[in-house]
């Protein structure tokens, strides 16, 4: 069933037409709720793909990743002046650096805000990170005008949280959707950019549908996020079924809800406890405890990892989990995307051949 | 002559046919450089083969390598991957890590006990570690790339060439045969440069001996006794290293006609 996703541009001059706020937001973790009560609506930049890099190019060095290449060059042409504001929270050293490259040099026309994650799973981080979000609220209330009261903030946790749960439900329910590995995840996508609400509106039809199980051999896909998408139809047409997934972009976003009545706590808490991601500092082994019970509960029989070309922190750890994912039993293929350019057609044969192997 | 199944394996250099019997035995081959009309080519290759034992209708021919989806007479397509294990396994009756070297590509798959793949890694994205990084060198050096694993086998001492990068290796060769070194030792040290970067993906995927051998680039004897160096095991090489890929997808041919 193809479904009818407004598009990006649409629900921007939407919002605004309303009267609400635009936050251009970098990948990867942040509080969508707490920008929502301030009535600032969150689309998030990740690239954007196919942007041309040579403008941002002149400010970095070539192994800085296509996501920060394109966003810089992105901002430098004036793309982002309808934002409000940008937000960026400090997901790697590259994002890092480009914050400082726009708040010390470019200085765009839109405030810059940096968000400071932790790298655990602590008490302290919780607390951490309660506070810096707890100084983001202060930004901005000085910028809006506005503050937002602890009734308004939890009013927009329980819109997000429930966006988060239906997320939850349409991976449980992938295989009966309907839908075909590009619309599943131009779906999922989606909520880079709707509302709450109206994301909620568009999982809660996909979900009333219940269709035939897809057919196809299922798998796992790893990563930043699921770009170039051409990958979706060619493990289509290679029949392969993307059962679940462990993207920075999506499945690890997957927040269960905090628990705590104080809004900033219960975010916090909820962010801090989300899927084990490299760029948040978790230790392999709770990625391939993931991985593995992941593959186990969906019956993926392998694992493609599909990342981003220098993007040093999921390739850090890469040969390592890898290995331990290996010896565990759950195979895997690595292949490296420039997202900026259609796949190779070797990229085509890894697949295919992966596809064969687990096949055989 | 029987013939029950055809492989065709269009790699990015070299088109290589072979048919197979009912039991699986290489019964005919046929290659030839790769021709920018692949459909074409391969229909004259039929042709070829038709004059010989008659009406090829019901024969099932499989595709494989680079070009493989632009044979259209195939029935099906299967990567190189798949059949260049396929083919080994069924040449030399036991699994093993298969490296193959192709003109643009290398590969190593690491093949079971009973022929299934277990892993594989896969060198696509530059020249270097591939057929290409050795004619590259071939050219600047002017000696015909057929010859220079038995030229560069009669070095008495090796030039290590830093460089895995087809480009920079190049400028390499220009600066050591500017500075008088003879052709000799740098032929080694280009082979082992090149072999160097296979032996990283041998090492990517984990050895499991013994060592088989394919792709047209093991018919130099240099690449053969290098690699023996840098993995430090015995290699084993098919009669038809070339023909692998091609005999694979014929395997898998045969298996449609059943
Ligand atoms: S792709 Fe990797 S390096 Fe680039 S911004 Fe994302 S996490 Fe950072």
């Amino acid at each position: 069933m193809p479904i009818n996703i407004p598009q990006r541009k649409a629900v921007i001059q939407d919002i605004k037409s309303r009267g609400g706020m635009v936050a251009a937001v970098l990948p990867i973790h942040y509080p969508r709720a707490l920008l929502r009560a301030f009535n600032i609506f969150p689309v998030e930049v990740w690239g954007p793909p196919r942007v041309d890099v040579s403008l941002g190019g002149s400010q970095l060095q070539s192994y800085v990743c296509a996501i920060v290449q394109n966003a810089l060059s992105f901002i430098k042409m004036g793309a982002l002046e309808i934002a409000d504001l940008i937000l960026i929270p400090h997901t790697c050293d590259s994002l890092q650096g480009l914050t400082s490259l726009l708040i010390d040099m470019v200085k765009p026309p839109s405030p810059v805000f940096p968000l400071y994650l932790p790298r655990g799973r602590r008490e302290e981080d919780v607390i951490f990170l309660a506070e810096e979000l707890q100084s983001l609220y202060a930004g901005l209330a000085e910028l809006t005008g506005r503050r937002p009261t602890d009734a308004e903030l939890l009013a927009a946790i329980a819109r997000e949280e429930l966006c988060d749960q239906l997320s939850g439900r349409l991976y449980e329910q992938r295989q009966t959707l309907g839908l075909g590995n590009l619309d599943f995840y131009r779906l999922l996508r989606s909520r880079e950019y709707l509302p709450a609400e109206e994301f909620a509106a568009l999982a809660e039809s996909a979900l009333a549908v219940e269709a035939a199980p897809l057919p196809g051999t299922p798998l796992l896909l790893s990563g930043i996020l699921p770009e170039p998408m051409m990958v979706l139809d060619l493990i289509e047409e290679m029949k392969g079924l993307v059962v679940a997934d462990d993207f920075a972009g999506c499945g690890r976003r997957l927040y269960r809800p905090g628990l705590s009545p104080e809004p900033f706590r219960r975010l916090a808490e909820s962010l801090v406890a989300a899927p084990p991601d490299p760029t948040r500092g978790n230790a392999i082994g709770d990625r391939v405890q993931f991985l593995v019970e992941m593959a186990a509960k969906t019956y993926a029989r392998g694992v493609i990892f599909y990342e981003v070309k220098f993007c040093e922190p999921e390739l850090f750890d890469l040969p390592e989990l890898r290995a331990a994912l290996k010896e565990r039993g759950l195979v895997s293929l690595h292949i490296e995307v420039d997202i900026n350019n259609p796949l190779p057609q070797q990229t085509a044969t890894r697949i295919g051949a992966f596809l064969e192997m687990l096949n055989h | 002559m029987e013939i029950a199944a055809l492989g065709i394996d269009v790699g990015s250099t070299t088109v290589k046919m072979v048919a197979v019997n009912r039991a699986g035995a290489l019964v005919w081959d046929y290659l030839e450089p790769v021709a920018p009309r692949v459909s074409r080519q391969v229909d004259d290759f039929l042709a070829k083969l038709g004059a010989k034992i008659g009406s090829l209708a019901e024969i099932p021919l499989v595709a494989t390598g680079y070009g493989r989806n632009l044979v259209q007479q195939a029935r099906q397509s299967k990567t190189e991957i798949s059949c260049h294990a396929h083919g080994v396994f069924q040449e030399l009756g036991h699994g093993g890590t298969l490296i193959d070297i192709g003109g643009q590509d290398s590969k190593v798959i690491v093949i079971g006990a009973r022929g299934r793949i277990l892993d594989f890694a896969m060198n696509d994205k530059c020249a270097a570690g591939t057929g290409r990084f050795l004619e590259n060198s071939a050219a600047r050096m002017q000696i015909p790339v057929a010859e220079m694993g038995a030229v560069a086998l009669t070095a008495t001492e090796e030039f290590t060439i830093t460089s895995t990068c087809t480009v920079f290796a190049e400028s390499e060769i220009i600066s050591l045969l500017a500075q008088g070194v003879a052709v000799e030792p740098i032929l080694m040290g280009l082979h082992r440069a090149l072999v160097k970067r296979v032996a990283a993906m041998v090492r990517s995927v984990g050895l499991v001996p013994p060592l088989l051998l394919s792709g047209g680039v093991v018919k130099n004897p240099a690449i053969r006794k290098v690699i023996a160096d840098e993995t430090g095991e015995e290699v084993f090489v098919p009669t038809h290293p070339q023909l692998m890929g091609a005999l694979g997808a014929a395997l898998f041919a045969l298996k449609l006609a059943d």
